[in-house]
């Protein structure tokens, strides 16, 4: 670890914080106007204020308004997950996806509505954080039996057990007689047709998990270090990692079952984020939620144009990024 | 290296390949006679020999017989690259599938069957130029792997997260390749994640055959030099090998073999992981022996899973690469927990 802030000099706090929201109210704009049609300003507001039931009107509020709402939502979690899983395993290559938790909790929402039969967000959401948080048991515990929890094994084991989730996904989809769309889905998430409810049941979870973390920022400031200057400060080691993960449970388990498992988003915002405000929590958790959302929004902008007419998965834009970041931190040897 | 196969005995090889060979064979005959309609094994041999009644000679040459084939190239295609790679890296976690190389010739073909159809989905060119288009997919991924990984490929573990950052990417880009497609690619998308053996036909298998056969006679002459491969370079060079050209080309061979496997089947994961090892734990240290015992194990590992995907889902084909990947996930956690080495 470095100095804690390094652009600190070229940057104020406050212009910080201005301008990563004023970006993201721009992300969400563009979320808005931008796609197959491109609306106006004056459209958008008028859907958005004024609905009058024409065509536009309709398209604007039923098909771009829950994107432009979900994207940032979900971003924002898994961003704010993967700082955790960083601090928590101090591991700068860890986050949801290289830890299996996106594919851990995509099984369990996909096994929960298929052979379960639960059908409500709630109980879809629960499943898909319980899987999460069943997914990271998993994997730690490996790690731990295979000989020392070094970065490098975490995530190789990570990668492994999301390559069993997915697989899994596939088989449980196949015999279901899913459709491709459905399946694309499930394997690399998407905000195309999600319904608005989806975010009043996901953004309260997100915001308990975000307020968790949040809570937790002093004790995790502390778990920076090592686990012996953590114990000397007074941290309940057991009692901050048990909360921690309740939290990146919650986070991703909202995330996934709004949207499919988003690759790399936790593994590409945080490095972001402390490049920015340094790496006192207090500031690191707010601003990788926002450059999460900021992130998640414009690269479902770029999923629409990407091949267009058709759009793509915007997990496969995010998993393009995240997998070229990867490389980076593992040229420099971050992890 | 696991120490296990090293304490057998030499002459046991040639009894483990007999007998792997006696299981592919029953294998195979009985991955033709199961099906929606059972057909007996002694007419299934009598219909290969050239014997059998017409509505059975069409359901087992038609359907049932090319499956069983192009499973048993696809399989032990894998597993000799997966032989080849784990010994010249000298890394027991070294496999196709985590070196990016599959999803590496997956991405190739797509890219070959997205610039290279008409508006009415037909090939504009020879079906025969899709190997030649996987390969060199899957060369430019396993290049890639070790360009960007540099000296720290002599890290077993890094090396593999290298693998998999590029195989993230490639496969990323085959899902929005697959879209980009008319609906005749994207319907046999599943293929391309998963890796299926269903659907084939006997000039896809003539033009997969024809491709391995002289990969797999190269690398029986490769496999002569090896053994000194598993000496450090210094020593290597002593006794005259000129190792990092003789470490391209075998890398470039494993790839190729990969890549023909896979350019109809699809990506069917820890094939080229497993029956490497297990061939190592049954015949022992012999070079030959071990890559014939691959093959052979590959075969049978990938014509089984087909088996397993019939008998388990029908009518539903569930791709076979699933069930591989369900069973050699594990293993591959279970071989990680063994390594109590720590060169993270």
């Amino acid at each position: 670890m470095t100095s804690s802030r390094p652009m600190a000099a070229a940057l104020p706090l406050p212009v910080v914080w201005v301008g990563l929201v004023i970006a993201l109210l721009a992300a969400m704009l563009m979320s808005l106007t931008l796609g197959f049609k491109l609306y106006g300003l004056d459209q958008v507001w008028q859907a958005l204020f004024a609905f009058d039931g024409s065509e536009t009107a309709v398209v604007i509020s039923n098909l771009r308004l829950p994107r432009a709402v979900l994207a940032p939502l979900v971003g924002a979690g898994l961003a704010i997950a993967g700082v955790i899983v960083q601090t928590l395993s101090r591991n700068r290559i860890a986050s949801p996806d290289t830890l299996g938790l996106n594919a851990g909790a995509s099984l369990a929402v996909v096994v929960a509505s298929t052979a379960l039969g639960v059908s409500s967000l709630l109980g879809l959401s629960m499943a898909a954080a319980f899987g999460a948080l069943l997914t990271s048991f998993l994997v730690f515990a490996i790690a731990a039996g295979a000989g020392g929890l070094s970065p490098i094994r975490i995530v190789l084991i990570g990668v492994t057990i999301a390559g069993l989730g997915h697989s899994i996904v596939e088989i449980v989809l196949t015999t279901n007689e899913a459709q491709l769309q459905q399946l694309l889905f499930w394997l690399s998430g998407s905000f195309v047709d999600r319904p608005m409810t989806l975010a009043q049941t996901g953004g309260p979870i997100i915001l308990i998990g975000a307020a968790l973390a949040l809570l937790l920022h002093r004790a995790l400031d502390a778990l920076q270090a090592d686990d012996s200057t953590a114990t000397s400060l007074g941290v309940p080691l057991a009692l901050v990692r048990g909360g921690s993960f309740v939290s990146v449970a919650l986070l991703t388990g909202a995330a996934v079952s709004m949207a499919g498992p988003v690759t790399f988003v936790g593994l590409v915002v945080p490095h972001a984020a402390r490049r920015l405000v340094g790496l006192r929590h207090a500031r690191q958790i707010p601003a990788a939620a926002l450059l999460g959302a900021i992130y998640a929004t414009l690269a479902d902008v770029a999923a629409r144009f990407l091949i267009y007419p058709v759009e793509a998965p915007v997990g496969a834009i995010t998993a393009v990024v995240g997998g070229i970041v990867l490389l980076v931190l593992l040229k420099r040897r971050a992890a | 290296m696991t120490g296990l196969s090293t304490n057998l005995a030499p002459a046991r090889a040639p009894l483990a390949l007999a007998l792997m060979a006696l299981a592919f064979v029953l294998l195979a005959l009985s991955g033709v006679a199961f099906g929606s309609t059972w057909i007996p094994i002694d007419q299934v041999t009598r219909v290969i020999l050239g014997a059998g009644e017409k509505t059975q000679n069409l359901i087992v040459l038609q359907l049932r017989l090319p499956r069983v084939v192009i499973a048993a190239l696809a399989g032990g295609g894998m597993a000799a690259a997966g032989f080849l790679l784990q010994k010249i890296t000298r890394n027991s976690l070294a496999s196709p599938g985590v070196l990016g190389v599959i999803d590496g010739a997956a991405l190739g073909v797509v890219i070959f069957l997205a610039l290279l159809s008409d508006e009415s989905n037909a090939l504009v060119t020879s079906i025969a130029y899709q190997p030649v288009a996987a390969t060199l997919g899957a060369l430019a991924a396993i290049s890639l792997v070790f360009i960007l990984s540099g000296r720290q490929a002599s890290s077993a573990i890094r090396l593999l997260l290298f693998g998999i950052a590029i195989a993230a990417v490639a496969k990323a880009v085959t899902i929005v390749m697959m879209l980009i497609g008319p609906i005749y690619r994207t319907s046999q998308a599943a293929r391309w994640i998963a890796g299926a053996v269903n659907e084939i036909n006997w000039s896809e298998i003539q033009v997969t055959a024809l491709a391995m056969l002289p990969l797999l006679l190269l690398s029986l002459l490769a496999a002569r030099k090896l053994p000194p491969a598993d000496l450090d370079e210094v020593s290597a060079r002593g006794v005259g090998l000129d190792l990092p050209i003789f470490r391209v080309l075998i890398f470039a061979l494993a790839a190729a073999l990969t890549a023909v496997s896979v350019a109809f089947v699809g990506g069917v994961g820890f094939i080229g992981l497993m029956a490497p090892h297990l061939a190592r734990l049954l015949v022992g240290r012999n070079v030959y022996a071990g890559l014939l015992g691959s093959f052979l194990l590959g075969a049978i590992m990938l014509v089984g899973a087909d088996l397993i995907v019939r008998v388990a889902f029908a009518p539903i084909e569930v791709p076979a690469g699933t069930v591989t990947a369900v069973i050699g996930a594990p293993y591959f956690l279970f071989l990680l927990m063994g390594r109590q080495r720590h060169d993270g």
